[in-house]
């Protein structure tokens, strides 16, 4: 499982950053981010198949757990090369690594899911696939955008 | 008192972070990180059983060796300019990840780029993705 996001819906209104930042103590796993005046992204952990974190990770803190890429505070020395890893910067360190946990622990589910006002985040993977053929299909019935 | 090999060492926060003592300290300034092994005496090895390149080891107590220190320029990111990571450990993940990891779709060295013109450079490809999909007809 992983959190998938449908652009198309993001309102760029950053709610998501600030329910992450409270599940988890002020330090928060999610970023949006702009691109130029016309769309907002929430860039988080892709919860990667061959996940990099993992493979650079010497101390086995962060590790595969199935579909997710799963981290033991424990183990962690904070020694800063999942950051590194990382091809969509979604993990950074500061004494110890912070990464998307899926809000593990929390019973309703990921908080920006829970948050998201547009409905623009979900763990559906098929949803925004749906979305997608809806809205082709009602543009082919009206004609299109003009 | 901890002995450095100045040859492996990464340049990394393990040590710095490990240390329950804070005989290790770690400071950056202006694209430069240096890390600085104070002499020590406690019977502790922390930092040498969590050194990810095995750099550190346990000497015993002279008072002629210098405190050992290390500093690395920072590398500066190939988009944004910033510094924000050491050479050695640059190398150190292009070494452990799979030669066709280390390039993206569009054939950039993201390894090269700093955290935050990664994330700034997924937001961007996304967005020409769903641009892209919303002008075909």
């Amino acid at each position: 499982m992983a959190v998938y996001i449908d652009i198309n819906r993001c309102i760029g209104c950053r709610s998501c950053e600030v329910a992450c930042q409270r599940v988890h103590g002020g330090h928060g796993h999610i970023n949006v981010h702009y691109v130029g005046d016309y769309a907002a992204v929430p860039v988080l952990c892709h919860h990667c198949q061959e996940a990099g974190c993992t493979k650079v990770c010497f101390s086995g803190a962060l590790h595969k757990e199935g579909e997710v890429t799963a981290f033991d505070v424990e183990k962690c020395t904070g020694c800063g090369l999942c950051a590194l890893a990382c091809p969509f910067g979604v993990v950074w360190t500061d004494k110890l690594a912070h990464k998307c946990d899926l809000c593990q622990g929390r019973e309703q589910g990921p908080a920006c899911m829970a948050t998201c006002p547009a409905n623009a985040l979900s763990d559906d993977f098929e949803l925004a696939a749906r979305r997608a053929r809806e809205r082709a299909a009602r543009a082919a019935a009206v004609g299109g955008r003009r | 008192m901890i002995r450095v090999d100045a040859r492996v060492c990464l340049g990394c926060m393990s040590c710095s972070n490990v240390c329950p003592s804070q005989n290790i300290t770690r400071s950056e300034d202006s694209g430069r990180r240096t890390v600085h092994w104070k002499r020590c005496k406690e019977e502790c090895d922390l930092c040498v059983e969590l050194c990810p390149a095995k750099a550190l080891s346990l000497v015993p107590w002279d008072e002629n060796i210098p405190e050992p220190e290390i500093s690395f320029d920072l590398v500066a990111c190939r988009i944004c300019g910033s510094p924000y990571a050491t050479e050695p450990m640059l190398q150190r993940i292009e070494s452990e990840l799979p030669a066709e990891m280390q390039k993206d779709a569009s054939g950039l060295e993201w390894i090269r780029i700093c955290p935050v013109c990664r994330r700034d450079v997924e937001a961007e490809g996304t967005v020409r993705q769903m641009v892209l999909a919303r002008s075909r007809k």
